[in-house]
């Protein structure tokens, strides 16, 4: 896991060669010491752009996670605290969004805002933040039953300060351990939209895109396809091995 | 009272389910619609003529754009039940005969897939109940971890290129129907069997806790016979009640198995018609997952009502 990160915060000050750079009289060369794992159908080299699309897909994890937290977090608060109106919609919203597949929203978010990264995280970002809202709404709804909350409104300590002493600390941990186990999920789910064709931004690699790119070189040139897709699997798997510690219950 | 009792258990879930689809197709429509590229520009430039006032006027007229968005809405809904999807904007062809064909495929695909995921599941759930420590409950634990771990597309890829390029037992591309259904099937399949095994082991388990289960081992019933007898009900309940996300994959799955395997089915259109704004092509598209989602949904609830009385579905708001 740290050799990982470790080897994407390399990646931003340096990769073997340009990622960019086409050099069609290098096309397809075998894995040698100067290109590590070989160039693509345009000279680029392989390695150069894995390291450069893990920054992208990395970026696009974070953004989803910090965001989907984020409003999780507020949205659970707003369930658990809010006026009968407001937390009922917001429990029907969140519970309608997780059966709504990922692939159509993703979809229809391309179609709003053009194929490209930014759209593959916003889809994940409003599929994401219900599972949070959601049981932080049930944590809380325990813990108001809990006697040290009700003291601590009897003896008038104000609301925030109750959430803050009380609430966070009960409910943190494990809405934490949740943002682990969607680490992973992110992953894929980022790689997947990609390599379906979503991020069409070619500019700048991303691993899922780099799948879709290389596709059809499967037969002939399996290393292509099978680097992304090993490092794919390898960072997700990683993921959930660091972050979440109940993946075999 | 009997023209009340038709009316709770027909007639009011065929409303709701028919609202719920279109409050969803409307607001996609919406949605659609407010994509800032306009398709008629684009079509326009891709044909590389000059663009005058005219031409664009004259186009929005045909493709029905100078319209309010509500008479759209309502001619196009029209159409879509009529079964008369309009024209592509970009092949001019009818979506229909466009769609139908790729919709076949996708549907033999997610059915299929989901119908073994939930037959093999079920099997594998049972047997690890049965045997905590047995083969079917390792099974059901791997399958679990991998389709949460894994990816699918990382799995199809790789599937391919061992069983396709490096010991060519099969030809995906190329063979009959049969052959090329087989593999995005069981990838599909693949990914649901765990959750599936997982609902299925938990129903099962907590009939093993229950008081008339002791007693039908007192009786003198086996314990595979006593768990399948009493316990079969109840693991399709909690499956029922669990299944939800697993309707949502199926839908993703499809598309990942389609362009992994190179079946010509529906994503691949969507994914085009997303880039030309192909309005045409991409509303029957979400009307159909909305209508597959929305009939699938509220039929697990109205399964599980039936298979236990005792739920009663108008306390529940909305569906996990």
């Amino acid at each position: 896991m740290l050799f990982v990160l470790a080897l994407i915060a390399i990646g931003f000050f340096w990769q073997p060669h340009d990622p960019h750079a086409i050099d069609l009289s290098q096309s397809l060369q075998a894995p040698s010491w100067d290109h590590w794992l070989g160039t693509d159908h345009l000279g680029r080299d392989l390695a150069s752009r894995l390291i450069v699309g893990a920054q992208s897909s990395v970026f696009a994890i974070a953004i989803v996670l910090v965001s989907s937290f984020g409003i999780g977090v507020v949205a659970g608060a707003a369930i658990a605290i809010g006026p009968w109106s407001v937390s009922a919609t917001l429990r029907w919203l969140a519970e309608t969004v997780l059966t709504v597949p990922t692939f159509v929203l993703a979809l229809l978010l391309a179609a709003l805002f053009g194929a490209g990264l930014m759209s593959i995280a916003a889809a994940l970002i409003v599929v994401t933040w219900a599972p949070y809202a959601l049981s932080l709404a049930a944590l809380f709804d325990r813990l108001r039953g809990e006697q040290y909350w009700q003291a601590s409104l009897a003896l008038g300590a104000g609301l925030p300060g109750a959430l803050h002493r009380h609430m966070l600390p009960n409910t943190l941990p494990v809405l934490g351990a949740l943002a682990g186990a969607d680490a992973g999920r992110a992953v894929i789910l980022v790689a997947s939209l990609g390599f379906l064709g979503l991020s069409a931004d070619t500019g700048h690699p991303e691993w899922g895109a780099m799948i879709h790119e290389y596709r059809m070189f499967l037969f002939s040139e399996p290393r292509l396809v099978l680097a992304p897709v090993c490092a794919t699997t390898v960072l997700a798997f990683l993921l959930n091995r660091a972050l979440d510690r109940n993946i075999n219950v | 009272m009997k023209w009340l009792t038709a009316s709770r258990y027909v007639v009011l879930p065929v409303a709701s389910v028919g609202a719920s689809w279109i409050a969803v197709v409307a607001v996609s429509f919406l949605l659609i619609r407010l994509i800032p590229g306009d398709p008629v520009e684009i079509f326009i430039n891709h044909m590389n003529v000059r663009t005058t006032d005219e031409l664009i006027a004259a186009y929005r007229a045909e493709w029905g754009l100078d319209r309010s968005l509500v008479v759209q809405f309502a001619i196009w809904l029209e159409g879509f039940v009529s079964l008369d999807w309009g024209k592509s904007f970009v092949t001019g062809q009818a979506v229909t005969a466009e769609l139908f064909p790729r919709a076949g495929w996708s549907a033999a695909i997610g059915f299929s897939g989901m119908a073994s995921a939930i037959l093999i599941g079920y099997g594998l759930g049972f047997l690890a109940a049965l045997k905590p420590a047995g083969v079917a409950a390792c099974l059901s634990r791997l399958f679990a971890i991998g389709g949460q771990a894994l990816p699918a597309f990382a799995v199809g890829l790789i599937v391919l290129w061992v069983l396709a390029a490096e010991l060519q037992w099969i030809r995906p591309f190329s063979g009959g129907v049969v052959e090329r259904l087989l593999l995005p099937i069981a990838l599909v399949a693949f990914f649901s069997i765990g959750s599936v095994s997982r609902l299925v082991l938990v129903g099962f388990c907590e009939v093993l806790n229950a008081p008339y289960m002791r007693t039908a081992l007192a009786k003198g019933l086996g314990r595979g016979e006593a768990l399948w007898r009493h316990g079969r009900r109840h693991a399709v309940i909690v499956l029922l009640a669990g299944i939800a996300p697993d309707l949502a994959w199926v839908i993703g799955g499809t598309a990942v198995a389609e362009i992994v395997f190179g079946v010509p089915g529906l994503s691949e259109r969507i994914v085009a018609a997303v880039a030309e704004r192909d309005y045409p092509v991409l509303q029957p598209y979400i009307a159909l997952v909305a209508i597959w989602l929305v009939v699938g949904l509220r039929l697990t609830a109205i399964l599980r009502r039936s298979l236990d009385p005792r739920i009663d579905l108008s306390l529940e708001v909305g569906h996990r």
